[in-house]
């Protein structure tokens, strides 16, 4: 068919639409006000997530602040130390509650560490392996592996924690107790790898082809690439992940409630990673069932909460520092 | 890539639209509410060769600009589009063609931050005034995208999407426009046998071919084609120029296209864009073999672009 | 050389990656493989007629004419086990004989009384018994044999077949013979040991077999049954057979612990005694008397537990993880999916927006047991007033908000943007195009992420602990406010049952019945939600 078979159409009032193509004033003031009002509703349906952060704030400090801010300042100041750099914590003795919570804090942190002292290096050389040396299939094996491993729930790793590792830490390390630190920190360890291998590879993933290949054109192995070129370039990155691990150890509840013997004060020689400790979490786990509301007891637990809540929203905010410094990094190469 | 609101942009151009009094093109109040009288005198544009009458014209531009945040896509573009005609707009690349093209339909509203000035109407209506039915205008000047985009839904449903919003019902009618859409767009013979197929499983070519059949089915009187060939092979291409041959006359066509070769085979009237301004405007023919501008001769001859 | 080098460290860097992935393969076995392994045999076992019997008993269920006949040929083989028990015991539980001693004298005292016997013939009769009576006890109690011979000897001198026969005392002289003979066999010095002994003989058959029949059937479900499965029974004959004695060790410094039979012929207590073959008939015999046989308990997974988790099932979990995690997501699937339709395509970029999507990464890094906090805070204290299943559901809704609305906008955002271009391009409206076109596509990634979503909710403690989990609620009423009970979940069972429940550490295989059924559901969940993923990667590709 070529084009001289066209005559203009014999419609001479060419610009005639079957439908209008205006608006009637009603379909107008309609469509303005379905407009506005569905995005009105979606706004707020939407705005419910702030309003439940700071809900989960206002009520946690709600409920810390009749402990922090008892009697006058002096009074909450000495408190608030004692809360703080005692190791005394006895909230149910009869005349003289102590709440001194820093063997808790150093539990905490204790077993945080050490599962990441565990898990970074396992962590960053597995994102490595994903990113860089595994073939494709090999790497969509993996891929379920480690979804599945960060889906088991952590009261599943709590009960392998007592009822399989804990007796074999006894009998063949002999260990006076099972549940102690390091049993803690292993599992803890295994529960934050996901997280910091997903973010770690996203991370080196993103850096992109061009550096590599440029420092292979030079003649650098691969594990010098990695290691003097893109890891480097992926640092902020992969701090975010580490970041994020150490929040996920942090928070963990059942798992140190269940694995780490409960038992409140700082290990005597620090590098025994055999003795119990406790952490803040197992603390309000552990403690919380069985205080009558609105006694001291109740109120320094949310305490406690408070400063958990307190260190993950710094540790998250500092991750979204470095993802933001990131992805402003590597956009910019 | 967010997609924004277009009530925002509306607001914003049209608030530009009414401040024109100041730009001199067309002394036609008409455009205060957004109607353009159909018989007032259609402005011309100054490197057009062939005018054509107020009653064929079916889009007109009097110096309508185009703005991306601060940058202009298109400055000052005054023509007009005859009903029933195929008219190609070619030029290098970035020079506007799309920018234009999605204009015609407000497909430029997905952009966030943009404005216009000046005027852009089409069938009498100013389409960048507020009070324009976008649904409607959509429904009646079709777009064909660069790369064929269906649905993933079956063949079927991905050319009755449109017919449904329109409200059709029917199976019957259903079934009607599609068969009928699907012959029009030359891929009926290839697909009938199975409609609940998923249009993912076409190849490029037949996809292109669908969307324009979708395209065709909510009965448009102007289908807009953006670059309709450049992501399918020379066999494709050819069976959709055949299919813009046919589909003349019916529909108004505005091609935009990479290819001047192209532009030559299936236009009547051809316009050269290049940096945002309308260089010269004419029957394809002329513009071919006698380019007016010194700018459209360079690039026919392929000096550049 | 220098490449060498280099060459070496890059081949033991790419080891050390390759090993920490392999490591990590290794740990999730390590994980899965005991865990699984020891909680199969909480629905595949061994089942012995007492399994059987416990199922008719408080489930009703299985043939009850097969039954009883197992029950009976149970019972015959048990016999004979029972009659060298009976023996033996008669001898030691001198408390026994004891009693029955003083319940005759009541008796026979009562019979003169009632046949109106004249008062000097019962005085005389009764002082006769009297002294029957005495010498049986002193006989009884003494260790001496001599002493008990005597004892005996002088109750065969007041022997009268005359004036006692047909009367209780009848019975004295039967003892008198029995016990006779009895001492001849046994070594009395040992009798306070065999008591002892005895006494664990005998729980040891009472695990093993229940109760008697002629005995009162006890109260409690978990006493009212022998070994349920054949595993258990072979732990208890152990119990039964072996008994441990505290020896000097080889340098004579300290007590080591030895295992030796109760029958052994050097050391064992029972050596030598009427008791002793009881062992070994045990032994031999026990399948015989449990009739052990290869059982699928599927319906561990809906059945009721009993007081205490000792028999049953995990059903009562398992609603109450489905009620808990259901409900959460009629609450945050509308909400996540709403907020991320909103951030995606109407959102702006201004402030406001930017707070939003900092609240929700708050969320998502709150830790569980503040959530949990909250919850008892919150939800319990101001909208249900009580710990219950609509407070502790909210709560996790709460929990799983973030990840559903990443998982949708992830998804939403990736639906290209051609599509929308289409849509709108023939004339849908945003929100007709979103709805029509957009959703749909997005649909796959959304409904992955709230199946993930889903077996994060299954798989949480913390959050309930407070608000709502308990350990030994009842299934909630369906009838009445069943919301506002509180209920059982997997999740927190399983922590109970491991750390807070010491009856239930009897039963390790429904401790790790548990923990494989959550960790089956969960498992579940995310390979539903794996090949979803992959399916639909491959549908988008048009294949």
């Amino acid at each position: 068919m070529s084009k001289n078979t066209s005559k203009p159409s014999s419609n001479p009032a060419a610009a005639q639409f079957s439908r209008p193509l205006r608006l009637s004033v009603s379909q107008d003031l309609r469509g303005l006000l379905a407009k506005n009002i569905g995005h009105g509703i979606l706004f707020s349906i939407t705005f419910v997530s702030v309003l439940a952060v700071m809900a989960i704030f206002y009520f946690v400090v709600q409920e810390s602040v009749p402990f922090i801010f008892k009697g006058g300042f002096r009074d909450s100041l000495s408190r608030v130390t004692e809360f703080l750099t005692s190791t005394a914590w006895y909230p149910q003795k009869e005349e003289n509650p102590e709440y001194g919570a820093l063997a808790i804090i150093v539990g905490s942190l204790y077993v945080t560490f050490c599962s990441l002292i565990i898990a970074v290096p396992i962590g960053v050389l597995a994102a490595v392996f994903l990113s860089d040396i595994a073939p494709f299939s090999v790497r969509q094996y993996c891929k379920p592996i480690i979804e599945i491993l960060a889906a088991i729930p952590s009261v599943a790793y709590g009960v392998f924690a007592v009822m399989v590792v804990a007796p074999w830490m006894q009998k063949t390390l002999g260990f006076s107790t099972g549940t102690n630190a390091i049993n803690a920190s292993l599992i803890l360890s295994v529960m934050a790898l996901p997280t910091i291998i997903s973010v770690a590879e996203d991370a080196l993933s993103a850096i992109g082809r061009e550096i590599r290949e440029a420092s292979y054109g030079l003649g650098a192995t691969r594990a010098e690439t990695m290691i003097k070129v893109v890891i480097p370039a992926a640092h902020s990155g992969i701090i975010a992940a580490v970041i994020l691990g150490m929040m996920r150890a942090i928070g963990e509840t059942m798992v140190v409630w269940m694995a780490s013997g409960n038992s409140s004060r700082i290990p005597s020689p620090w590098w025994d990673l055999s003795q119990s400790v406790r952490t803040m979490t197992a603390t309000i786990a552990g403690e919380l069932g069985e205080v009558p509301k609105d006694t001291d007891h109740y109120y320094v637990l949310f305490a406690i909460g408070l400063l958990l809540l307190i260190f993950t929203f710094g540790l998250n905010m500092t991750s979204e520092f470095f993802m933001t410094r990131f992805k402003k990094k590597s956009r910019g190469l | 890539m967010l997609v924004k609101t277009d009530s925002n942009i509306i607001r914003k151009s049209e608030s530009k639209g009414l401040k024109m009094e100041s730009i001199p093109i067309s002394k036609n109040s008409a455009s205060k509410n957004g109607k353009i009288k159909l018989d007032s005198p259609v402005k011309q544009s100054p490197v057009q060769d062939t005018p054509i009458s107020a009653e064929r014209t079916i889009v007109r531009a009097e110096g309508f600009t185009f703005f991306y945040g601060s940058k202009k896509g298109v400055e000052d573009i005054t023509m007009n589009i005859e009903t029933g005609s195929v008219t190609a707009i070619i030029g290098p690349s970035g020079c506007g063609k799309s920018t234009f093209l999605r204009s015609i339909n407000r497909m430029n509203d997905l952009i966030p931050q943009t404005r216009t000035e000046g005027l852009l109407s089409v069938g009498g209506q100013d389409v960048y005034h507020k009070s324009t039915n976008l649904v409607n205008l959509r429904q009646q000047v079709g777009m064909v995208f660069q790369r064929p985009n269906p649905f993933a839904k079956s063949i079927y449903d991905n050319v009755t999407y449109g017919p449904k919003l329109q409200g059709i019902r029917n199976k019957a009618k259903l079934d009607e426009i599609v068969e009928k859409c699907l012959i029009d767009a030359a891929i009926w013979e290839e697909v009938k046998d199975d409609l609940n197929k998923s249009a993912l499983a076409l190849s490029g070519g037949q996809q292109q071919r669908l969307c324009i059949a979708r395209t065709l089915a909510t009965k448009p009187k102007m289908v807009l084609m953006d670059e309709p060939c450049s992501a399918l092979d020379p066999l494709a291409t050819a069976r959709i120029e055949d299919l813009i041959a046919a589909l003349k006359g019916i529909y108004t066509i505005v091609v935009v296209t990479h290819n001047m070769q192209q532009a030559a085979r299936v236009s009547d009237r051809t316009a050269f864009f290049c940096l945002g301004k309308l260089i010269e405007y004419g029957m394809t023919d002329r513009l071919f073999t006698n380019p007016r501008q010194k700018e459209t001769e360079d690039y026919i001859t392929g000096r550049f672009g | 050389m220098q490449v060498r080098i280099r060459q070496a460290w890059n081949h033991l860097f790419t080891i050390l990656s390759s090993g920490s992935i392999v490591l990590l393969v290794a740990a999730l076995l390590l994980f899965l493989i005991p865990m699984l392994r020891k909680g199969i045999p909480a629905v595949v076992f061994r089942g012995t007629v007492e399994f059987r019997k416990m199922q008719a008993e408080l489930f009703d269920r299985g043939d009850t004419m097969a039954l009883q006949k197992e029950t009976e040929q149970t019972w015959q083989a048990r016999q004979e086990i029972y009659t060298i028990l009976d023996h033996f015991s008669r001898g030691i539980d001198t408390e026994k004989l004891t009693d029955e001693a003083k319940d005759l004298y009541r008796d026979y005292g009562q019979i003169l009384r009632y046949q109106e016997t004249p008062k000097e013939q019962y005085t005389e009769l009764r002082g006769r018994a009297k002294e029957i009576r005495d010498h049986l006890l002193d006989a009884f109690e003494s260790t001496d044999k001599d002493e008990i011979a005597a004892h005996l000897d002088a109750i065969e001198a007041l022997r009268d077949e005359a004036a006692f026969s047909g009367t209780p005392v009848e019975k004295m002289f039967t003892m008198t013979g029995d016990f006779r003979k009895l001492i001849a066999t046994v070594d009395l010095s040992k009798r306070d040991i065999f008591a002892d002994e005895l006494e664990v003989v005998k729980e040891e058959l009472y695990n093993l077999f229940g109760p008697r029949p002629d005995e009162q059937t006890p109260q409690l479900a978990m006493k009212r049954f022998g070994a349920t499965r054949w595993d258990v029974a072979e732990k208890h004959l152990t119990f039964l057979v072996w008994q441990e004695k505290w020896i000097p060790s080889d340098d004579g410094q300290t007590l080591v612990a030895k295992q030796v039979r109760r029958d052994d012929p050097l050391e064992g207590s029972f050596a030598g005694t009427e008791l002793a073959p009881l062992f070994s008939l045990t032994e031999k015999i026990l399948k015989d008397t449990m009739k052990p046989r290869f059982t699928l308990y599927w319906q561990y997974f809906i059945d009721d537990s009993t007081p205490g988790h000792y028999f049953g099932g995990v059903g009562p979990e398992v609603l109450g993880t489905l009620l808990l995690t259901l409900l959460a997501m009629c609450f945050s699937i509308p909400l996540g999916v709403i907020s991320a339709a909103y951030l995606v395509e109407y959102a702006g970029d201004n402030l406001i927006v930017k707070i939003i999507r900092i609240c929700i990464n708050t969320l998502a890094g709150v830790p569980s047991i503040v959530y949990g906090l909250f919850g008892m805070a919150f939800f319990v204290a101001y909208i249900t007033k009580q710990p219950g299943v609509l407070s502790a559901s909210m709560t996790l809704a709460l929990l799983v908000l973030p990840v559903i609305i990443r998982a949708s906008e992830e998804a939403i955002r990736a639906v290209p943007q051609t599509y929308r271009e289409a849509a709108m391009g023939l004339g849908a409206g945003k929100f007709r195009s979103f709805l029509t076109v957009t959703l749909p596509a997005a649909g796959p990634g959304i409904l992955t992420g709230i199946i993930l979503s889903l077996s994060r909710a299954a798989g949480e403690t913390a959050p309930i602990l407070f608000a709502g989990a308990a350990a030994l609620a009842p299934i909630p009423d369906f009838g009445g406010k069943w919301w506002l009970q509180e209920t059982r979940a997997l999740s927190y069972g399983c922590y109970d049952i491991t750390v807070g429940d010491k009856l239930a550490m009897m039963v390790p295989h429904k401790q790790f019945g548990m923990v494989m059924t959550l960790i089956i559901l969960v498992l579940c969940l995310n390979v539903i939600a794996i090949v979803i993923r992959s399916r639909m990667s491959k549908k988008l590709r048009g294949m």
